[in-house]
């Protein structure tokens, strides 16, 4: 930090703008400290200026300047310099501004007219010492956080380990594995294993919840399909709602353009959402999860999970989201967990710069609402489809295809994949072509698409190359086949100077058309094959 | 028929012992290490098919394990699992990229955990297996 009393000596900024008061003032300074510096300046401005070169170990402050008057001097300046103590030079005739701004933080307040050299000195002193105080104490309170969270993460670790030994032990029972159970046997030990199963969802959520508060929340933003997301959500989440006789829907608009976020994360929250709708909705109530976009927002998607269940008191509506909030109502027997699902989806939605809300009618069902950032592929594009101000004359989308042989494993398909791409970057002009950011996808099918400033000929040679390169690796041989492929994008027509920005996104839009054309067919086509397999 | 051959490394007895059970009761053999030190010799000893790996263990975490393993070109190739209470956020990539094939989470899913058991061995020891029986 820059401190400019590391010497020992008392650096003062007095901030004062009439020449008589400024002198007489340094003069008692003077007085009461024989190794005081003052640095004194006449406006706000110069002061703001002066401690962002050097803080001091003190600012005496006249609240009225030629560029700025009353409270809003010193909250300015406790703004800038949120850890030197202020102290205020105050007429008789506006004591009640200067406690006003001592409830507000300021240390002190000095009348100019009956300064002495002592008592300026003593207030010098003191201020100094409370503000350091202060500090300590704010330095003592974020320690604590810190090391709560520490506690709290290092605990939810801890404890995994016996959780594990009991769920492995009971499983080995449950299956059989020890000998046959009688039948009352095997209930009591669905009912242990379900325990485990809610403390294990509870150690996650802590952990989760903790890293929130802590700002260590992660979240890897992609390129993904934000229907094909709602159907996978729906679909794991359909035992639950079949188990409870609740019926769950998906409505997912077929035109939603990509939406940039974290996939995995995105689901968690949906999953979350559903979860809850279900546990409130009573049998043959229903749950239904909506994808769509507003021509009022165009850049944002709205989510959102309505459920038949019993609805919110109104007076708890603000209350859902905050952490450890439990709905007062819950039946014995449908335990709630900790109370932090909605408090870390909320969070996550955040990190990906969305809103959440809730909107209830106590008796017809809630909704959960949140909105996603739409993806903007006219930004990343400029840089490449673009030179010297004018649109590139032919632009290639190649597609780069991916697909495992079965019973390959997850952990190593996704090695080969990230592999793959990180050999697909090489293969390209850097200036010239781009490779997209991954479409998260839950399927094991993996598609890149490069953007490529070239004509069909000139790509040729890129997709032989990519081939060579990408279709050479070990492990991509071992385990999956590539495929690549090549599309033109249409192109608008020859530029007229000056909308320029224009064209990039016609064009960008164009090649979102595509890509989710492809993903859309790629849907509908494991769809069909899925219901053929029933 | 060939039972294939599963190395568990895990400081934590119990589990070690339950880990075994599920291993035998689904027809494989098992060897039982717990330590770091202990996991390679007994690799060199034994040539298990697979290797289950806790990270966190005396003389000689699971990194360390991972990394010496590639030291010795039997041992190299053996696919291996590693499971940890540790957070995935800081370790799964990691561990990938040291030459784990999987990374599970205690608590872990049996099902989950036994099918990608399968699949590993399908993948690597299958493949030797069937180049055996050829030139044999």
């Amino acid at each position: 930090m820059k401190q400019g009393h590391t010497q020992g000596h008392t650096n003062v900024l007095l901030i004062e703008d009439n020449p008589g008061d400024a002198d007489l003032v340094r003069l008692r300074l003077v007085e009461s400290h024989s190794d005081v510096q003052v640095n004194c300046v006449p406006r706000l401005s110069d002061a703001l200026a002066s401690l962002d070169a050097e803080e001091p170990t003190l600012v005496l402050l006249d609240l009225d300047l030629p560029d700025s008057h009353g409270a809003e001097t010193f909250r300015r300046i406790m703004r800038k310099a949120p850890n030197v103590p202020v102290v205020i030079l105050s007429g008789r005739d506006d004591e009640a501004l200067a406690i006003k701004a001592v409830q507000q933080g300021v240390q002190d307040y000095l009348f100019k007219s009956d300064l002495t050299s002592k008592q300026l000195g003593r207030a010098l002193r003191y201020a100094v010492e409370r503000q350091g105080l202060l500090h300590a104490l704010e330095i003592t309170r974020k320690q604590q956080i810190e090391f709560k969270n520490q506690f709290l993460s290092h605990v939810s670790h801890e404890l995994r380990t016996p959780l594990t030994c009991i769920h492995q032990y009971v499983t080995i029972l449950l299956d059989g594995l020890a000998g046959p159970l009688a039948p009352d046997q095997s209930e009591h030990l669905k009912i242990v294993l379900k325990s485990v199963n809610q403390l294990h969802a509870m150690i996650r959520d802590l952990l989760e919840a903790t890293r929130a508060e802590s700002g260590k929340l992660r979240v890897e933003p992609g390129c993904i399909d934000i229907g094909e997301l709602v159907h996978q959500a729906v679909a794991m989440m359909r035992g639950t709602a079949g188990e409870k006789n609740v019926g769950l829907k998906a409505e997912a608009v077929e035109a939603i353009p990509l939406v940039y976020a974290d996939p995995n994360r995105i689901l968690e929250v949906l999953i979350n959402l559903i979860d809850n709708a279900i546990k409130f909705t009573p049998p043959n109530g229903s749950v239904l999860v909506k994808a769509s976009t507003v021509d009022t927002d165009p850049s944002t998607v709205y989510l959102s999970v309505s459920d038949s269940g019993r609805g919110i008191p109104t007076e708890s509506l603000p209350l859902v989201f905050d952490r450890l909030y439990q709905d007062p109502n819950t039946v014995d027997g449908n335990r709630n967990g900790l109370g932090l699902g909605l408090y870390i989806a909320k969070q996550i939605v955040s990190l990906h710069g969305g809103r959440m809300w809730v909107a209830s009618q106590p008796g017809s069902g809630s909704t959960f609402s949140f909105t996603l950032p739409l993806y903007s592929l006219a930004k990343l594009l400029t840089p490449v489809i673009t030179c010297k101000g004018r649109l590139r004359e032919n632009i290639v989308l190649v597609c780069v295809e991916l697909t495992p042989v079965s019973n390959v494993l997850r952990g190593s398909w996704k090695e080969t994949c990230q592999r793959s791409l990180d050999l697909l970057r090489l293969c390209i002009y850097v200036d010239k072509d781009l490779v997209l950011p991954p479409i998260g996808s839950s399927g094991p099918v993996k598609t890149f698409f490069v953007v490529a400033s070239t004509d069909m000929a000139r790509a040729g040679i890129l997709m032989n190359r990519i081939r060579d390169q990408v279709g050479a690796l070990p492990e991509l041989t071992d385990s999956g086949t590539l495929q690549v492929t090549a599309e033109m994008v249409p192109m608008p027509p020859a530029a007229a100077p000056g909308i320029l920005e224009q064209q990039v996104l016609v064009v960008a839009d164009r090649i979102t058309e595509i890509i989710q054309q492809d993903l859309w067919t790629r849907r509908k086509f494991a769809d069909e094959n899925q219901e053929n397999a029933h | 028929m060939n039972r294939a051959k599963i190395m568990v490394v895990d400081d934590d007895f119990d589990l070690r012992q339950a880990l075994s059970l599920r291993l035998r009761a689904n027809s494989f053999d098992t060897v039982n290490v717990c330590d770091g030190y202990s996991a390679i010799a007994m690799a060199q000893k034994e040539k298990p098919h697979l290797i289950i790996l806790d990270l966190g263990l005396p003389a000689g975490d699971g990194f360390a394990v991972l990394k010496n393993l590639q030291h010795f070109p039997a041992l190299a190739s053996i696919p291996v699992i590693v499971l940890t209470a540790r957070d995935p956020a800081a370790n799964e990539k990691r561990t990938l990229e040291s030459g784990a094939v999987a990374f599970f989470q205690k608590p872990f899913d049996n099902e989950e955990f036994m099918s990608v058991i399968r699949a590993s061995l399908h993948s690597r020891w299958g493949r030797e297996l069937s180049h055996r029986e050829q030139h044999a």
